[in-house]
């Protein structure tokens, strides 16, 4: 039995009017009690409840309203295709025991699935999957679909103890109320998205960028339209042990928080296989492995880009992601189209070919994602186009960043319903003077000779300076590590400077030393002796400061 | 941590680090190479031509491990390209008075097999 089966929608209007003359009559001229009816369930004061008060308020109203003895309201879970009690009056064992109706199943199954009206007249000749319905001694039932944009996000419905016969007129009223719910929820559900996907994404993107010698860096993240739904894009910046930099761009197909929880898991496990120092090809084949195994019906795109940054080489893989974009010294800017495996999550045991490429001093490199590109109704070569030029103009400027001059030159082209995730790497000449701070762990010294080696190399040192500076640096770092361990602030500071013909290395710890501690190891004083011209020790109160100085014939 | 590249024979081991040898591996490498050799093995052919410094923490260790094979009966040979800036690091702090220096693993195995291997002096440090 189906009430609403000739009627396009349960929309107010088109119930009422839609049944023939005699029901417009009746709803125009509405008796008092149906004004009434209307009144209470239309009552703008239930928009200022809380929810869960709204929700029961609503519920009971409509209970008095038409006379019924039970009220429901079920929300659908997409992800399981199931209703699921929410609120009720006369029924609160629903909403205890969490009753679960499978879709297009029961009464409550079949108004959702059918999106329509549905009425029941004698519960005993339906089928009803919700044994308390049942147990309450229910004989008639009225339900509606709650819609939100033409999708129906749960049912509501009423009950009687007794033989009902529903009219239009109750249906009408029932889908009122069920419009006005549905209104509630949603703008519920968006703030609570919001929050949610708001906190994870600052818990996720990397709200500092890493300060690295001889590199600017920087990212711009912009949420799609209205900025509620926000999506699967991210990207991440990080250094290894050894110098080398990790740059990772990527996009999670879909929006919201399922979106944002996958790229979460991405993002954390990329970090893991990289740190384990795994070959590039092996660790995007091994996060699709992994997404596969985990199950989540998503897909992803991404690039990983490391770069050694004494000799610039540029190390890739992509998992069918746009090409990045590089811009070379002169302003000549071109993509990066190199072999890319599939995208993530598609087939198990996919194949990435990594690549190399020279990434050359005073050059940039722009990662980004497709909103940045890619417009309803024009094919994305025009979008690639734009950037192109846009790269070529945000090369030669210097105010604000790279990443805001090259958005600006976009931004009226990009698309407000995706969004967007830009990273850009721009490689600039060391200065005569470098500072380093680094953690104390011993971890770090590998990268800190790779940093003051390239650094002594852009001052013209020839390789044997830069080999006996750059290790005699090391090993004052490494003491200064042994001491700053456990030291409350466990830093050590490198500063770097040119001189005239040569160089010097100022490394500090704030370590305090205890009086009969001898400075390092023998060998290590040794080394340092050795390699370089003058190894000066200073204590202070704040810990040690080493200073290394070493000459150098001018190169011609 | 430091990847190693080793290929074990019946006779020896030949051992690769890919990387700097420092006080944040050291320790750790100075196992794993001791635990390259099979028990009837006795050379470890330790190839540093993908190692570009080895701090004091390194060279510490690579004195330690040369005294600890030769207590095993079994010697280590050192592969360092020569003219290269390690070459010039072992002989400033006399490591190559203690271990054996070698061009090449080819080099060394030769060297080995004829009989000509410098035989150092087992002073250590």
């Amino acid at each position: 039995m189906n009430a609403g089966k000739d009627k396009p929608q349960g929309n107010v209007a088109h119930l009422v009017t839609g049944d023939g003359e005699d029901k417009r009559g009746r709803v125009r001229y509405a008796s008092d009690e149906r004004l009434q009816g209307l009144h209470s369930v239309a009552d703008a004061t239930l928009g200022y409840m809380p929810l869960e008060e709204m929700l029961c308020e609503l519920l009971e109203r409509i209970k008095t309203v038409l006379s019924a003895d039970t009220a429901a309201l079920l929300l659908l879970d997409e992800e399981r295709r199931t209703l699921v009690a929410r609120a009720a009056r006369g029924l609160e064992e629903e909403v205890r025991q969490g009753v679960r109706v499978p879709l297009a199943r029961g009464f409550a199954g079949r108004v959702a699935a059918q999106g329509e009206p549905i009425v029941i007249e004698d519960l005993d000749r339906a089928e009803v999957v919700n044994p308390i319905l049942r147990q309450k001694g229910i004989r008639s039932m009225l339900g509606v679909p709650v819609h939100v944009e033409g999708r129906v996000i749960g049912v509501m419905h009423v009950g009687t103890l007794t033989r009902r016969e529903f009219d239009g007129d109750d249906i009408a009223l029932l889908q009122l109320a069920a419009d006005r719910v549905a209104l509630a929820i949603d703008r519920a559900r968006l703030s609570e998205e919001r929050a949610v996907t708001e906190a994870m994404q600052r818990a996720l993107l990397p709200d500092v960028l890493p300060e690295v010698p001889g590199m600017r860096l920087s990212a711009k993240y912009l949420p799609a339209g209205s900025g509620i739904k926000v999506g699967g894009d991210w990207y991440d910046v990080f250094q290894l042990g050894d110098g080398r930099m990790t740059f990772v761009i990527g996009d999670v197909v879909g929006r919201g928080v399922l979106a944002a929880s996958v790229m979460a898991e991405i993002r954390t496990a990329l970090r893991a296989y990289l740190m384990e120092g795994h070959p590039l090809s092996r660790v995007m084949a091994q996060l699709n492995d992994l997404l596969i195994s985990m199950g989540r019906d998503r897909s992803a795109t991404a690039a990983i880009l490391q770069l050694d940054l004494q000799t610039g080489e540029l190390q890739g893989v992509s998992a069918g992601h746009l090409p990045p974009l590089l811009i070379a010294p002169d302003g000549d800017a071109r993509f990066l189209e190199l072999p890319s495996g599939i995208p993530l999550g598609f087939r198990a045991a996919g194949q990435y070919p990594s690549w190399r490429h020279l990434f050359p001093l005073g050059g940039a490199l722009v990662l980004y994602t497709d909103g940045l590109v890619e417009r309803r109704g024009e094919s994305i070569d025009e979008g690639l186009g734009r950037l192109l030029e846009a790269g070529k103009q945000a090369a030669g400027g210097e105010e604000a960043s790279f990443a805001d001059r090259l958005y600006l030159k976009l931004a009226e082209h990009t698309s407000l319903d995706d969004d967007i995730a830009l990273l850009a790497i721009q490689l600039v000449p060391l200065g005569d003077r470098m500072q380093l701070t680094l953690d104390a762990s011993p971890g770090l010294l590998e990268g800190l000779r790779r940093t003051v080696a390239r650094w002594l190399e852009a001052q013209g040192a020839g390789a044997e300076d830069v080999f006996n500076l750059t290790l005699a640096t090391s090993e004052a770092a490494a003491n200064a590590i042994e001491h700053a361990y456990g030291a409350r602030e466990g830093t050590v500071t490198v500063t770097c400077e040119k001189l005239e013909n040569g160089a010097r290395t100022v490394t500090e710890d704030s370590g305090r030393w205890r009086a009969s501690q001898p400075y390092g190891r023998g060998r290590g004083l040794a080394i340092m002796d050795a390699m370089t011209e003058g190894v000066e020790i200073e204590r202070t109160d704040d810990g040690t400061r080493v200073t290394l100085t070493k000459s150098w014939r001018p190169r011609r | 941590m430091i990847g190693i590249d080793v290929e074990r024979r019946s006779d020896l081991s030949v051992a690769k680090p890919r990387g700097d040898i420092d006080a944040a591996n050291a320790s750790q490498l100075r196992e794993e190479l001791a635990n390259c050799l099979t028990p009837d093995a006795d050379i470890l052919v330790l190839d540093l031509s993908a190692t570009g410094y080895v701090d004091s923490a390194g060279i510490d260790m690579l004195f330690r491990l040369n005294e600890r094979l030769r207590q095993r009966r079994a010697r280590l040979l050192l592969v360092i390209p020569p003219g290269s800036q390690l070459a010039r690091l072992v002989e400033i702090v006399a490591l190559d008075r203690a271990v054996a220096i070698h061009d090449s693993v080819e080099a060394a195995l030769e060297a080995d097999a004829a009989g000509t291997a410098p035989r150092p002096g087992s002073e250590g440090d």
